[in-house]
């Protein structure tokens, strides 16, 4: 059983965090509240959502899992404008979803969840620095980076207490410097890792520019970017594999 | 090529090139060069792998372009070559010659008539593996540092074989003949562009309640690499004979049909010629500037034909999964 009531902003903004990395995925309807956990093909980049119940006007679910394709459920919830209030449920019987928005009725016929790639496990990782920055900061920093290079380094100087954002091109080079004072918080340590723009990007694309990013790093490691939505209903943890750096 | 056939009584899925990750496949390295080399031929143009002196290298190009997907899935190939042609397949040997001939003699029909689509087509069934071809192939797999081992005869045989032992996850090859030398688990399609294809063994004896020695015989019946087949008995009905009379023996006397050398044939599915004796290092650790300069500079390709397909190697190998850390 699951009937919803949530508005366009928050579905949409739930999905784009997902749609980054796969085009289909299971979400589970758990009584308080709605999860999702994929990961790419490639299994370089994850993410794994939590929507409360509260983000929604209402909410009715026992723990079900329905299986969607996320382009479509986004066209459909591209229908709405922002404040507008989608209308969700399930039929057991024929296995589809039906929504309403704004007099609009769409049929989504759901996908079998066996058939979509196995939810990944998490890597249980113990990251060293982490530091909380502003999304429009971080989105400087890759915006820069993908001026020169496909890959971008991050990294903390625990001498100076500083952050680095940076990227190598073959002719040139950027380095986005944020100090402590710039930032909202840092817990300095041993990090920097390389990563693969074409993911950091499309991920970035999901972080509001006025959200707190959380970023857990490590020496080589994989990085962990933790944001809020829907008024902190909504928690959002992108993680994404390093490149080996080459020396 | 094995009989096509075969694919109605083979249980076969599709499965995810993604759902292999981590897994070794035993590829039937003629069959898979194979299917690069036709198309390589089709729709390049021939300067690009012939070398100053004549050679044909078309290959590189095929080998530098089918890695990739092997490398980026996190799949290990070890590629198994034909050894020597066992007896029994001389006249398949025999009858490929005669259509490569036919089709060579079309082929210059066709390019002297100006039919360049003809003449392509035919060009892709007219190429065999030359001793260049077989030498600079292990050339650049021994720079690519992936594995390869030489079969006494029937590769597909030898893949099987490893599968059968365990030293592979799964024998990889178009040919249904795969699965009647005991391949558990082939995988077919692995040159195409999508996912795929698994064929398993236990599972197509489970659908049809026969055992693997009578999969054999109803191939037999059907036609393999090694004979005719007996006219009328395709798919359905060779398996029916196959149940109802216990086996080839039991369906000759009963339907009063002949499967010429039947006793040989089924020696040769149940034990070929096969070695056990390979040590295949599956720590697969590239040299790509190597594997790049025998390709561009010491075989003369072009580098534009092959730069993407080094490049994809290159990328697969410095990004990691995070499945490296579960």
């Amino acid at each position: 059983m699951f009937k919803a009531i949530v508005s366009a902003s928050t579905l949409r903004d739930s999905l784009d965090a997902v749609s980054v990395l796969v085009d289909e995925c299971k979400i589970r309807l758990n009584e308080e509240e709605l999860s999702i956990r994929a990961v790419d093909p490639a299994n370089v980049g994850m993410v794994d959502l939590t929507l409360e119940a509260a983000a929604f006007e209402s909410y009715e679910a026992d723990g079900g899992v329905i299986g969607v394709n996320l382009t479509r459920l986004e066209e459909v919830a591209g229908m709405a404008n922002a404040d507008d209030l989608i209308h969700l449920e399930l039929d057991e019987e024929t296995r589809k979803l039906h929504i309403e928005v704004e007099g609009l009725s769409y049929t989504l016929a759901l996908i079998d969840p066996d058939s979509i790639r196995k939810e990944p496990d998490i890597p249980d990782l113990d990251l060293p620095a982490e530091i909380t920055l502003e999304g429009a900061q971080l989105n400087r920093g890759i915006t820069a980076a993908d001026m020169v290079s496909d890959h971008i380094r991050l990294r903390v100087d625990e001498t100076d207490e500083t952050f680095h954002i940076e990227a190598e091109g073959d002719t040139d080079d950027v380095d986005l410097q944020l100090e402590s004072e710039d930032l909202i918080a840092l817990t300095a340590g041993p990090a920097d890792s390389l990563f693969s723009l074409d993911y950091l990007k499309d991920m970035n694309k999901a972080i509001a520019s006025d959200a707190e990013v959380r970023v857990e790093l490590g020496e080589e490691f994989p990085v962990k970017l933790h944001y809020e939505f829907a008024e902190g209903l909504g928690t959002v943890t992108f993680m994404l594999a390093p490149r080996i750096q080459s020396e | 090529m094995g009989n096509a056939d075969l694919r109605d009584v083979a249980a076969i899925e599709e499965v995810s090139f993604d759902s292999l990750a981590g897994s070794v496949v035993a590829v039937d390295a003629h069959n898979w060069l194979y299917r690069y080399l036709t198309t390589t031929v089709k729709f390049t143009a021939d300067s690009v792998y012939t070398t100053g002196s004549g050679e044909e290298v078309a290959n590189l190009v095929g080998v530098v372009q089918g890695l990739p997907k092997f490398f980026e899935h996190d799949v290990t190939p070890v590629l198994v070559f034909d050894g020597g042609v066992t007896d029994l397949k001389s006249d398949e040997v025999e009858r490929r010659r005669e259509q490569r001939e036919k089709a060579e003699e079309r082929r210059k029909e066709a390019a002297a008539a100006g039919d360049g689509v003809e003449a392509a087509r035919l060009d892709a069934r007219t190429q065999r593996l030359t001793d260049t071809i077989h030498e600079t192939t292990r050339g650049l797999l021994d720079r690519l540092d992936v594995p390869y081992i030489e079969a006494p005869a029937e590769g597909e045989a030898q893949c099987a074989h490893m599968a059968a032992r365990g030293d592979v996850d799964y024998a990889g090859s178009e040919d249904y003949d795969t699965m009647v030398f005991g391949a558990p688990r082939t995988l077919r399609q692995l040159t195409s562009k999508g996912d795929p294809e698994l064929m398993d063994l236990q599972a197509t004896l489970d659908e049809h309640g026969i055992t693997y020695e009578q999969l054999v015989d109803v191939a037999l019946l059907m036609g393999t690499d090694f004979n005719e087949g007996v006219s009328g008995y395709g798919p359905k009905t060779a398996v029916k004979a196959v149940k109802e009379h216990g086996d080839i023996w039991g369906v000759m006397e009963a339907d009063d049909v002949y499967v010429e050398n039947a006793d040989r044939i089924r020696e040769l599915f149940f034990d070929p010629p096969v070695t056990d004796e390979y040590d295949v290092d599956l720590d697969v650790d590239p040299d790509i500037d190597a594997a790049r300069a025998y390709v561009v500079d010491e075989w003369e390709v072009d580098a534009d034909e092959v730069e993407r397909g080094f490049e994809r190697i290159e990328e697969s190998l410095v990004q990691t999964g995070l499945d490296d850390w579960t």
